[in-house]
């Protein structure tokens, strides 16, 4: 099992030695095999571009903070979902649906990034990626290239964060143990854990009131 | 509970242990498209299913179709937050107006069991004023019946659920058949902020069966209720009205997609409904036709079901198809303690607090708004960190705390509007028709609900010893959109779920709800479905001894 690599002072190694893809002898067949399927081989990308796929890459790398490998490959993850068209079905009426708002947007992305760093984003280096993806983040309900900036960031996160942490790579760094059928919990209640489970070791890094005993 | 075998043998007829009863299914009976049937039911949801269970029970010959599959829990339902998306209605939809509500998730529904599939289990009853919140309050609508009227249909649905839970002190006070279920730590902290607010909180009410209920197992608390109840204790009509309809007699025909309901130009009766099963376009002829798509496809397809007498859509003289359709705001707190609280751990349905579900006449807004457990796997736990503008390095470090923090969310009463509607799309679907487009904007009661609401749970989270909470707006249900009115000029159908344009058909879902409580909606729409099937076994006795 891979370790995503987060530092500490991040929120990395709280629940040391906890393996959620450990407990996989106790899921069921159909779970296990939707579950283990995101471990194995990425799937080849059939949806974007290569230019598509590579200022989508340098997005998710933001949006996830994953400036190195082993990485989640959230970039496959999302081509695939938009390959197979597996989408929530709505768009916003002032919107196209999310196969073409991926492909607009991205577009945009290169565009924005030519004109304010003479590269495209993928290009551009990791601090004006992120300062520009902050101005997008900023303009709100505004208009970011015709569609109101919030739609946008709303559309790259949610497929972001649905493939993100849906992998069990992902869960182990938040301590979350995954399919729970047919063995279920025996331990609730505030403290309480079951013996697989791996308490957290930092508890009072608090990432809202800030890390407790920093200066 | 002792006449409920009798009146409803779901539970018994289900393996022992998880599992589907695949003997009942392969000798289902199998109707002919050009038999006549007595009613063909659009939609295998809550109201549907409830309707052709009765109906069935009655010797009805009755076949219910869905747009999607017959589940099968064990081979089809996963213990998977991302592997579930094929639990929702996910046909493409247009969303608009100043406050878009995005569709196909958690408000939607699709295959045999609807949404109930993946509903949390939370299923309160609507308090008595619920219906008549015109005459109390002066907003909304008041219905053409009454709590009384739904009341023993209530009693009835919570014996075959079960439902679980304390005894209910809010609306029309009343008990449950089965006990309260032991609570989780995010349940342990809401109880413990009302305790320190002075807020009453109960646990329940849930229709997870506490204890074996026939050959259904009791829970396990593994959490995933939101993903379809792979265990059998969660109650949805895939286990609890289905097998019976079987039983006695009714065909469910599932991965079958409604296209048109017809009406015979002469008579001004329907004669059946056009579906298209595995690219083929067919016809099942009926004596009665009910719809119960819920509250977007049911009005879309009266919309797309054109003819020279309704040219604006079946059902449409007065243009109230599609309107008041509702939405319940559902902002969601959380808080932060230094504790492990795993929220995930249990059912997210546990506790519930109706303190401020009535009009508070100390306030500046009518009506009110629940307060629930509930409590996010990670997936949508990021969605709710991401809301708060965090991203990157920010957003996985807020997600590495994820074992400390604790959730509960309301449902806000928002009030019906005649503009929050479903009208037809120029987009197309794969079978060639209009989609449907749904607009919606909250009004000003409808924010300050949600403001009030936030402060509460803030308060009680607070209190519970968080030393930091965070808020995000969200929206859960939906009803409305054909809805029941005393004349024609309000709504669609009558007070029995009978259009007042074509006498034989019924609309039996969501969508015929007037007002929708702060209550979850399911319990209501399968109360409001069987009471529709009393009144047409009572009127069909009385045709006939005519």
């Amino acid at each position: 099992m891979s370790t995503l690599p987060l530092a500490a002072s991040d929120g990395g190694a709280r629940f040391p030695g906890f393996s959620s893809a450990g407990q996989a002898k106790h899921w069921d067949t159909a779970t296990a095999s939707v579950v283990m399927a995101r471990l194995g081989r990425p799937p080849e990308i059939h949806f974007f571009t290569p230019a598509q796929e590579a200022a989508a890459g340098a997005l998710c790398n933001q949006l996830l903070d994953q400036r190195e490998e082993p990485r989640v490959p959230v970039t496959a993850m999302i081509d695939a979902r938009l390959a197979a068209q597996e989408t929530d079905g709505w768009h916003y009426e002032d919107m196209p649906v999310d196969a073409q708002a991926w492909r607009q947007t991205l577009a945009a992305l290169d565009d924005e990034a030519r004109f304010r760093c003479g590269a495209v984003f993928a290009a551009a280096t990791w601090h004006e990626q992120t300062r520009l993806l902050q101005g997008i983040q900023n303009l709100g309900p505004a208009p970011w290239h015709g569609i109101p900036a919030k739609q946008v960031w709303s559309l790259w996160t949610r497929y972001a964060c649905t493939a993100f942490y849906s992998h069990p790579w992902a869960w182990d760094e938040i301590g979350f143990a995954g399919p729970a059928y047919p063995r279920g919990y025996k331990n609730m209640g505030v403290d309480a854990l079951e013996p697989f489970e791996v308490r957290d070791v930092h508890p009072g890094d608090d990432p809202v009131r800030g890390k407790k005993g920093s200066p | 509970m002792s006449n409920v075998r009798e009146r409803n043998e779901s539970a018994w007829l289900l393996p022992a242990g998880p599992g589907t009863n695949h003997g009942l299914r392969e000798q289902m009976r199998r109707f002919a498209d050009d038999d006549e049937v007595d009613i063909v039911i659009v939609g295998c949801g809550a109201g549907g299913s409830t309707l052709l269970q009765r109906l069935a029970r009655a010797g009805w010959r009755a076949v219910a179709l869905d747009a999607g599959p017959f589940w099968d829990p064990e081979r089809d339902w996963v213990s998977d937050e991302a592997g579930s998306h094929h639990l929702y209605w996910t046909e493409p939809r247009v969303i608009a107006g100043s406050d878009p509500v995005p569709l196909g998730s958690n408000n939607s529904g699709r295959g045999v069991g609807g949404s109930m599939v993946h509903y949390a289990g939370y299923v309160p009853r609507f308090h008595p004023s619920d219906f008549r919140t015109r005459a109390l309050d002066g907003v909304g609508a008041d219905w053409p019946l009454q709590y009384q009227d739904l009341k023993h249909y209530y009693q009835d649905i919570e014996e075959e659920l079960p439902v679980a839970g304390e005894h209910w002190p809010w609306g029309d006070p009343h008990g449950y058949p089965h006990r309260p279920h032991p609570v989780s730590g995010n349940g342990e902290l809401f109880q413990r902020g009302a305790m320190a607010t002075g807020i009453t909180a109960k646990v329940g009410p849930v229709a997870i069966s506490n204890g074996r209920f026939g050959n259904r197992p009791h829970c396990i608390y593994r959490g995933f209720c939101l993903q379809g109840c792979k265990v059998n204790a969660k109650a949805s009509p895939l286990i609890t009205h289905i097998p019976d309809a079987l039983a006695h007699g009714a065909e469910v025909r599932p991965d079958s997609m409604v296209t048109g309901v017809e009406v015979d130009a002469r008579t001004g009766l329907s004669t059946g409904v056009h579906y298209v099963h595995q690219g083929v376009p067919r016809f099942q002829r009926a004596r009665m036709v009910a719809v119960a798509g819920y509250s977007i496809e049911t009005p879309r397809l009266l919309l797309n079901s054109t003819s020279a007498r309704f040219p604006d859509g079946l059902c449409n003289d007065f243009d109230q198809v599609g309107r008041y359709l509702m939405v319940q705001g559902a902002p969601q707190t959380a808080g932060r303690f230094d504790a492990e609280v795993r929220m995930w751990k249990g059912p997210p349905p546990e506790v519930s607090s109706e303190e401020f579900y009535e009009t508070d006449p100390t306030k500046p807004y009518k009506r009110g708004f629940s307060i629930q457990t509930v409590s996010p796997l990670p997936i949508t736990w990021a969605e709710h960190v991401m809301a708060q503008g965090h991203w990157g390095a920010a957003l996985r470090n807020y997600m590495s705390d994820y074992v400390h923090w604790a959730c509960l969310g309301a449902l806000c009463e928002f009030l019906p509007q005649a503009e929050n509607r479903v009208t037809l799309a120029t987009e197309l679907d794969r079978h060639g028709l209009p989609v449907a487009r749904f607009s919606y904007s909250q009004c000003e009661n409808d924010g300050a609900l949600m403001k009030a609401a936030r402060e509460k749970m803030e308060l009680i989270l607070t209190a519970a010893g968080a030393d930091e909470v965070i808020t995000i707006d969200r929206y859960a249900h939906l009803v409305g959109g054909a809805r029941m009115a005393a004349t024609a000029e309000h709504g669609v159908v009558d007070a029995d779920c009978r259009s007042f344009a074509v006498p034989n058909l019924l609309i039996t879902d969501g969508s015929v709800l007037p007002t929708q409580g702060s209550a979850n909606p399911a319990l209501t729409i399968m109360a409001v479905a069987a009471r529709a099937a009393d009144r047409l076994l009572i009127n069909g006795a009385a045709s006939r001894s005519n």
